[in-house]
């Protein structure tokens, strides 16, 4: 879980009664169990061991420690132990390159494999990065040939990179069985992981964009003069219009409407206008909706995603936005206006959602809800090249979440590929994964088992807002059109340049959204030879699963 | 004239050298070179493909390099002696700025001509003018430059302020070592803070107690960064705030410095106070201000941080500097190639443009100051 939403959810907690009763009713689950003994089955077992690691260190205890960490790892060492016997890696040495984000990422792997190198012998020896650092790092390793690291935490965006260039160690059948990859969220399965129908990943994390609107400026007599929030992208600019001029009902300040960032934030910025456009511009059961499979050429220009930037100019054009608002990026738009009672509606990923609860300087906390992508009422046909007027919607899977993955360093040495797997398959596991959902951690639920409303409730969660929070990401995850990024190498080169000829747009220094979006398709076909067309299309085709 | 024939005073060792030790000294050096070049062009040829024989990585040729500069420093004194000792105090040197300044320098020529984009499984590839022609074509490297002028003809603005500041300061005035080191904290801060603290939270349009002040004193709907105009406004004032102290402190220093006599002279002489200003004090300061004004072109024509932090060049690119643009270029599109290009060329221009601006400063200070 993302620390934020954490401490969201313990300022959340009702009362200390219910937290007592969340414990209460996990130790009776753990006192009957126990008095059962060898009358409990297997599923019983593991009930007991997940509501167990909910336990550590207790919700509202405090945040977890590398003791607890620690306590969870040798906990949820049992599917090691069935593929990997006492001792079997004494020897072996791995290097492992990850994030340490807030102090988390390689700080939990650390304390989650001690008891794992206990068990088998391994040594780990960790490569920690700052978030800003990575990119870089990884990758000034591939282009100088100097990958160092045996096991590396990574975002699917960069598996064409990685994997697509041949760096990556192909995951053996025993990890899948180990870590139960059918529980992963629909999204989270193949393609995604995969390149050439081989798979690389384990998952360890999930991410998506979810749609958080202001309940006040909707329903009868709101403001708005709607009665329920927008469904639609059509819906939220006439939201945004009309609320021109009106008052904010919770702060008094001016009222706004949705809140687009109009200012680059290093190619993270792209992810917002892909929003607005993924609902014109994927269509059901065709998984392209960034370039064409069949050459490459961007579809960035075509009419869907002129008609997204135009929605935007449309605004820009009306003044429903606040003052300034070409210099707001991603971090502003959430944190500096929608928290602190700017703006009615926002996209963003689930930090959002729970640092209306948390933040000191929210003022949003009591009047926020939550949904998937808004759709539109007609949605582009690529393949047609026409309009169909029928409902879309397509959530935005932006980012795709972090996972662990294998280099090519330990293919020819059997014994420590195996290792490295084993501890792959070990932070991917599945009553693991209901840990770092549950506490901070710095990774978002990413399996079906996670979204076990009654699990969380008994471990002393507030059951509506976990609804309320974790049920909108559900549905993104699992929705059958969800928008996938494709995972080439020089994705964020893209958006980078995406960027800034949106600015020059948003700026009003061309014409037209179509002469905008034939700039971003321009700059997009330079990337493209420059990187190699056919390469690049080849591993988007593996990347869609073509 | 030898050595020492000639210089006996500066010669601390006058012994013949024999020709043993020059021929070993040469032997040595002469070994080391061709293993330093033959190590080197094994690697490259490996590099480039030419052959299957070579090193794992370019290591053992920086090793061979290493090797010959310490073998080049000590034979220096074995195959001329006294001369050789003398040599020594220079030669590291040189060799540091060779390996530290001449080295990449050639080698930025190199990835500067060159398709590389850390994306692509190619590599470095030589394109010849590619990356020229792309440069002259490229609007948002055109834009930057402009902007680079608009921001450096704002210095005349801001040499105004600092010399009026330091000619406060340089008065007897109430409190005056509390107001010098009151009006230096600004350059004590980084240039991050200063993004923060004043262009996203002193200038946010909501909050801020500038938009505030602003807002108390008419303006409707504040906007610092809204406008082309504004938002270039807004970062050269908070360029401005933080250099403006650098600028005052080294003309503060000399004011200082000038001559009371000359000072005391025009007094008695019954020049007025412009007329000291303007015929006395601004002509003798003109060294110090050229000198002030230079270095602050230099800092200048780094001017990145600010507009990372607060606008990321924009709106549209209306605050873009040539460095933050090279910047996104560099870290956000991993194109190495072609930011090494620009980078190369704005090294250029800037060279060639403050050889020029110190050639035409120091004709106007002769002819001002009369030593024309």
């Amino acid at each position: 879980m993302k620390v934020e939403i954490y401490d969201a959810l313990m300022r959340r907690q009702t009362s200390r009664r219910d937290v007592l009763r969340g414990t209460a009713s996990a130790a009776a689950l753990l006192g009957l169990s126990g008095a059962m003994g060898g009358i409990a089955g297997t599923a019983s077992a593991a009930d007991d061991l997940r509501a167990q690691i909910l336990q550590i260190p207790g919700v509202g205890k405090g945040s977890p420690t590398d003791a607890d960490w620690q306590k969870v790892g040798e906990l949820c060492l049992g599917p090691t132990k069935a593929n990997v016997t006492q001792g079997e890696f004494v020897g072996v040495e791995l290097t492992f390159m990850g994030l340490n984000n807030q102090n988390l990422h390689n700080f939990l792997f650390r304390g989650f494999l001690k008891p794992w190198e206990a068990y088998t012998g391994a040594k780990i020896n960790w490569i920690d990065l700052a978030q800003a650092d990575y990119n870089a790092r990884l990758q000034q390793s591939i282009a100088t040939g100097t990958v160092d690291f045996d096991i590396l935490e990574m975002g699917a965006p960069f598996e064409g990179d990685t994997a697509g260039r041949g760096l990556l160690d192909e995951m053996p059948d025993w990890v899948g069985k180990q870590i139960d990859a059918d529980d992963l969220v629909s999204y989270l399965k193949p393609p995604v992981g995969t390149w050439d129908s081989k798979i690389y990943r384990v998952t360890i994390d999930g991410d998506c964009h979810t749609f958080a609107y202001r309940k006040d400026y909707f329903g009868e007599g709101s403001i708005s003069g709607m009665a329920e929030p927008p469904k639609t992208w059509q819906e939220v600019n006439e939201a945004s219009k009309a609320l021109i001029g009106k008052t904010d009902p919770l702060t008094g300040q001016p009222a706004y409407g949705y809140l687009d960032p109009l200012k680059g934030w290093g190619g993270f910025g792209f992810y917002f206008i892909e929003n607005r456009a993924t609902a014109y511009a994927k269509y059901p059961g065709d998984p392209a909706w960034l370039f064409d499979p069949e050459n490459m050429k961007p579809l960035v220009n075509n009419p869907a995603w002129v008609q997204a930037i135009q929605d935007v100019l449309d605004l820009i054009a009306a003044k429903a936005y606040p003052a300034d608002q070409i210099n707001a990026d991603p971090g502003t738009t959430a944190f500096s206006q929608f928290l602190a009672g700017t703006g009615a509606m926002l996209m963003w990923w689930g930090d959002v959602g729970s640092g209306a609860r948390t933040s000191d300087t929210s003022v949003v906390g009591d009047v926020v809800g939550f949904g998937i992508n808004r759709g539109s009422n007609r949605v582009f046909n690529r393949m047609t090249g026409q309009w169909e007027d029928k409902y879309n919607e397509a959530p935005n899977m932006a980012y795709l979440g972090w996972g662990i993955y294998v280099t090519k360093r330990v293919s020819s040495d059997e014994k420590k590929r195996k290792a490295a797997w084993s501890a792959a398959a070990h932070l991917g596991g599945k009553d693991l994964s209901l840990w770092t959902s549950a506490y901070p951690s710095g990774f978002q639920p990413y399996r079906q088992s996670n979204f076990n409303y009654d699990e969380w409730e008994k471990a002393g969660y507030d059951r509506a807002y976990i609804e309320d929070y974790l049920g909108s990401n559900a549905d993104s995850y699992n929705h059958p059109n969800a928008a996938i990024e494709p995972r080439i190498p020089g994705i964020f080169q893209y958006y980078s340049v995406a960027e800034d000829e949106l600015a020059k747009g948003f700026a009003g220094q061309y014409k037209t959204a179509q002469e905008t979006a034939d700039a971003i398709a321009g700059a997009w076909e330079k990337i493209t030879d420059q990187i190699g067309r056919d390469s690049q299309l080849k591993l988007y085709r593996a990347s869609l699963g073509l | 004239m030898s050595t020492v024939e000639g210089d006996l005073l500066h010669t601390v060792e006058a012994g013949a050298i024999s020709a043993n030790r020059r021929f070993w000294g040469r032997t040595v050096l002469w070994l080391s070179a061709i293993w330093f070049v033959a190590s080197f062009l094994l690697q490259g040829a490996h590099e480039l493909g030419w052959t299957d024989w070579g090193f794992v990585n370019w290591r053992p040729v920086l090793y061979a390099y290493f090797l010959w500069a310490a073998v080049l420093c000590v034979t220096r004194v074995v195959i001329y002696g006294e001369a050789g000792k003398k040599a020594l105090f220079v030669l590291p040197a040189a060799l540091f700025v060779v390996s530290m300044v001449v080295f990449p320098l050639i080698f930025a020529l190199w990835i500067g001509f060159s398709d590389w984009n850390l994306a692509s499984s190619t590599g470095r590839r030589f394109n010849g003018l590619d990356n020229v022609r792309r440069m002259i074509a490229d609007p948002f490297y055109t834009n930057a430059l402009l902007n680079m002028i608009l921001y450096c003809l704002a210095i005349a603005v801001e040499y105004a302020i600092a010399f009026g500041l330091a000619l406060l300061l340089n008065q007897e005035i109430i409190a005056r070592k509390f107001w010098r080191v009151t009006f230096l904290v600004p350059l004590m801060l980084s240039p991050v803070a200063v993004s923060w603290m004043v262009g996203k939270s002193m200038m946010e349009t909501r909050f801020g107690p500038v938009a505030r002040l602003a807002r108390w004193l008419g303006w409707e709907n504040p906007s610092f960064f809204g406008d082309p105009l504004t938002a270039r406004l807004s970062i050269m004032i908070m360029d401005a705030w933080t250099f403006i102290p650098f600028m005052m402190i080294m003309l503060l220093a000399g004011l200082q410095a000038l001559s009371r006599e000359v000072l005391e002279a025009a007094e008695v002489d019954g020049a007025t106070k412009w007329q000291r200003f303007w015929k006395v004090i601004f002509p003798l300061m003109l060294p110090v201000s050229v000198t002030a004004v230079m270095i602050r072109i230099i800092f200048k024509l780094k001017l990145a941080d600010i507009i990372i932090t607060v606008t990321s060049g924009g709106p549209g690119g209306a605050t873009d500097s040539v460095t933050s643009f090279i910047y996104r270029e560099y870290r956000d599109r991993s194109n190495v190639g072609y930011g090494t290009l620009l980078a190369l060329v704005y090294l250029v221009i800037i060279v060639f443009g403050m050889t020029v601006l110190m050639k035409f400063s120091d004709r106007i200070v002769k002819r001002m100051t009369g030593r024309l």
